[in-house]
């Protein structure tokens, strides 16, 4: 008899975790949930798009402002978002905490496999489960493209890497939480605490300034926001997957029995530094990529080769409270703008003592942007690129550049469509669809038997 | 005489056969909160041999094979294989630990958990086919594992623990839930396996069961070792008359 045993083959375990995936109720209820959740989504935004497209079909100017991406494929996939962070920790918990219920896992970690070898298959099944539970969301664009709508590939394929990135996150942290924890409901509540406490954080950075709006950008939510904006940011990107990556780390640590308190103690404490240092540093990749085909998130190409090739620090002071809803508009239109162009920006919010829901608390620089370059100084209130760029222009006594007539060029995709019909499918005919994928995936098994 | 001297003993005999031995426990310690369950439990396990662990339920067995198979940190000790240290983190690729109380994959179908595990230890379908007929387990191939009955679930779990090929195979009381008919057949396969190179370590409580099947004894009682050896050394040791039964030998010795 042969004893030394070659490493195990990866298929039968992808093939295991698949099943249990299959086997499993949460994959399942996750995508009857998802399927009305998405089609509401999605008709509601066809239905008011077209009621934004009716005037705009005949005056252009309107038109132009007109976007699917911001106007259906974001809030359809605003459905998609609730239900991921809300259901889909189920079904990572599900796929470590049965095997550490029922026992299988004292057999599992006996098997030839590495332990990477196993939180790769989990995660693998993962990600199958978040390509299961997308397919409403395909159908939802496959019906705007039948009803004419438009989608530009760059900005979805960016709006799907940001939920792929953010599922996949949400299933990390899960897959900790079961790791860590005895039982799944235990499990569940970690999860959940975690994701659920993301939108306290972020609700409280809508009316605070200082730590919490500090703490709010390092919620989960805050993470998806470029995406929905049409913007590839290499530093949130990275960020994502780092933080996924080491979540998975940690799970590898604190899955296997046997180990002890202080061994994993120690695992872990390196796993958190390594993990901080590289987000750390992805964190000054300025690296954003404007997706959108009109640019909608950029100064033009004009003024970025311009503020480019300025050399001195820009010096940006606002005097506003962070919850002021001009400070948000300016930071979006100008600030963020300006700090992806220039090479050198510093922006500094000085927040009144206590903000009034009138904004100004007797602080008569309230309101006030001053803009400090290369040792000049000029003050303005107006929070728009079209008065601000100048006054910078002046101070770095630069001539502003010259328009590009083509960039202004984009027509708009007004759409007067009716989507009411697409109800059979995301309420009857889809949801009866994946309740017989269910009902088979109980009867038939991806194993193979002796 | 009592247990120390037993102990004494015990290591004595053991040290004389350390060249033989195929693995050592020695000094295994394990406290939980404020209760030692283990202390200094320390035996040697021979090749080819069935070896059996004895004692009444609470005797610290189950702690002791999961410590073994690096399941469980243990706060001292050690383990030994040909004389060489075994890091808890390498005994997978010798010893198999299958447990008792346990339900693996319950949604699964039967013969579908099994031919995951002959594929992980890449054996030949053929292996398995032989256990699913030695075990009688076709009847249950084409059921959940949920829905087993007790008998079906320990042929099931005895499969999955002879369908690993380590050299030492480690099972908590394998023969619990058979009734007398099957417990025979089961013991003739593990009799086979031994045969066939197989160290088998056995955690049993019915000590009928394990004088009937067993090459040596472990006695542990109160988390210690109270004796170690074959039954007729056990009884010397015991100073009970040849022919005592194992019964007798234990509550001498515990």
């Amino acid at each position: 008899m042969r004893w030394l045993e070659p490493p195990a083959p990866a298929i039968p375990l992808l093939r295991k975790e698949l099943c249990e995936l299959a086997t499993g109720n949460s994959l399942w209820v996750l995508t009857l949930v998802l399927s009305p959740l998405v089609g509401y989504s999605f008709i509601q935004a066809v239905a008011l798009y077209t009621e934004a497209s009716r005037p705009a079909l005949s005056i252009p100017e309107l038109a132009r402002q007109l976007s699917p991406f911001d106007g259906i494929l974001v809030p359809t996939l605003g459905g998609f978002y609730l239900a991921i962070t809300l259901l889909f920790p189920f079904i990572a918990i599900r796929l470590i905490a049965s095997e550490k219920a029922s026992g299988a896992l004292k057999l599992l970690v006996q098997l030839p496999y590495r332990l990477i070898d196993f939180v790769a298959a989990k995660f693998a099944a993962l990600v199958a489960a978040w390509l299961i539970a997308l397919i409403p969301v395909l159908s939802a664009l496959i019906w705007w493209g039948l009803i004419g709508g438009h989608l530009d590939t760059r900005e979805t394929a960016t709006l799907m890497l940001g939920h792929l990135l953010y599922a996949l996150l949400i299933g990390a942290i899960s897959f900790l939480a079961a790791a860590l924890t005895e039982g799944g409901a235990t499990a569940a509540i970690l999860a959940l605490s975690v994701t659920l406490g993301s939108w306290v954080l972020d609700f409280a950075a809508l009316d605070r300034g200082g730590v919490s709006s500090l703490l709010a950008a390092l919620s989960l939510t805050s993470l998806l926001r470029p995406f929905e904006q049409g913007l590839l940011s290499v530093s949130t990107v990275l960020a994502m997957l780092t933080a996924t990556v080491g979540f998975l780390a940690l799970t590898a640590v604190w899955l296997p029995p046997g180990v002890s308190l202080a061994r994993r103690v120690r695992g872990s404490a390196l796993i958190v530094v390594a993990a901080a240092i590289v987000i750390t540093g992805a964190m000054q990749a300025k690296a954003v990529l404007d997706v959108t085909p009109d640019r909608r998130n950029s100064l033009s190409t004009g003024d970025e080769k311009l503020l480019g090739r300025l050399p001195e620090r820009l010096l940006v002071t606002v005097h506003m409270a962070s919850s002021d809803t001009r400070l948000i508009d300016l930071d979006r239109k100008v600030l963020a703008r300006l700090k992806r162009a220039m090479p050198r920006v510093t922006i500094r919010v000085a927040e009144p003592g206590q903000a009034s829901v009138f904004g100004a608390t007797g602080d008569e620089n309230y309101g006030e942007i001053v803009l400090t370059y290369h040792g000049k100084s000029a003050t303005t209130r107006s929070t728009g690129a079209g008065e601000i760029l100048p006054i910078l222009y002046e101070l770095a006594e630069v001539g502003g550049p010259e328009l590009d007539a083509s960039e202004s060029d984009q027509p708009g995709y007004p759409l007067v469509a009716d989507a009411s019909i697409a109800a059979i499918w995301f309420y009857g005919l889809q949801p009866l669809a994946f309740a017989a994928a269910w009902w088979l995936a109980k009867r038939r098994t991806l194993w193979r038997r002796p | 005489m009592g247990p120390n001297t037993q102990v004494e003993g015990m290591t004595a005999t053991a040290s004389s056969k350390t060249v033989d031995a195929l693995m050592t426990v020695r000094g295994i310690g394990k406290v939980f909160g404020d209760q030692q369950v283990l202390a200094d439990v320390s035996f040697e396990v021979t090749s080819g041999k069935i070896l059996g662990l004895i004692g009444p339920n609470g005797a610290g067995k189950t702690t002791l094979l999961e410590c073994i198979a690096g399941l469980l940190p243990a706060d001292a000790g050690e383990v030994r294989w040909r004389g060489s240290s075994m890091p808890p983190a390498r005994r997978k690729e010798r010893l198999f630990y299958m447990p008792e109380a346990i339900l693996p994959y319950p949604d699964q179908r039967t013969a579908e958990v099994l031919t995951f595990f002959q594929r992980a230890h890449r054996q030949p379908p053929s292996r398995l086919e032989q256990l699913v007929c030695i075990l009688g387990l076709e009847p249950a191939l084409t059921k959940l594992v949920g829905v087993l009955s007790k008998g079906y679930r320990r042929r099931f779990l005895l499969a999955l623990g002879l369908l690993a090929p380590r050299p030492v195979l480690l099972m908590d009381e394998p023969f619990d839930g058979f009734d007398l008919r099957q417990t025979r057949e089961v013991m003739n396969l593990l009799r086979e396996e031994a045969a066939d190179g197989r160290t088998l370590v056995l955690s049993i409580h019915q000590l009928a069961d394990a004088q009937r099947i067993c090459d040596r004894l472990v006695l542990l009682s109160g988390g210690r070792v109270r004796g170690a050896g074959t039954l007729t050394e056990l009884t010397a040791a015991a100073g009970l008359p040849i022919g005592a039964d194992v019964e007798e030998v234990f509550l001498a010795l515990a």
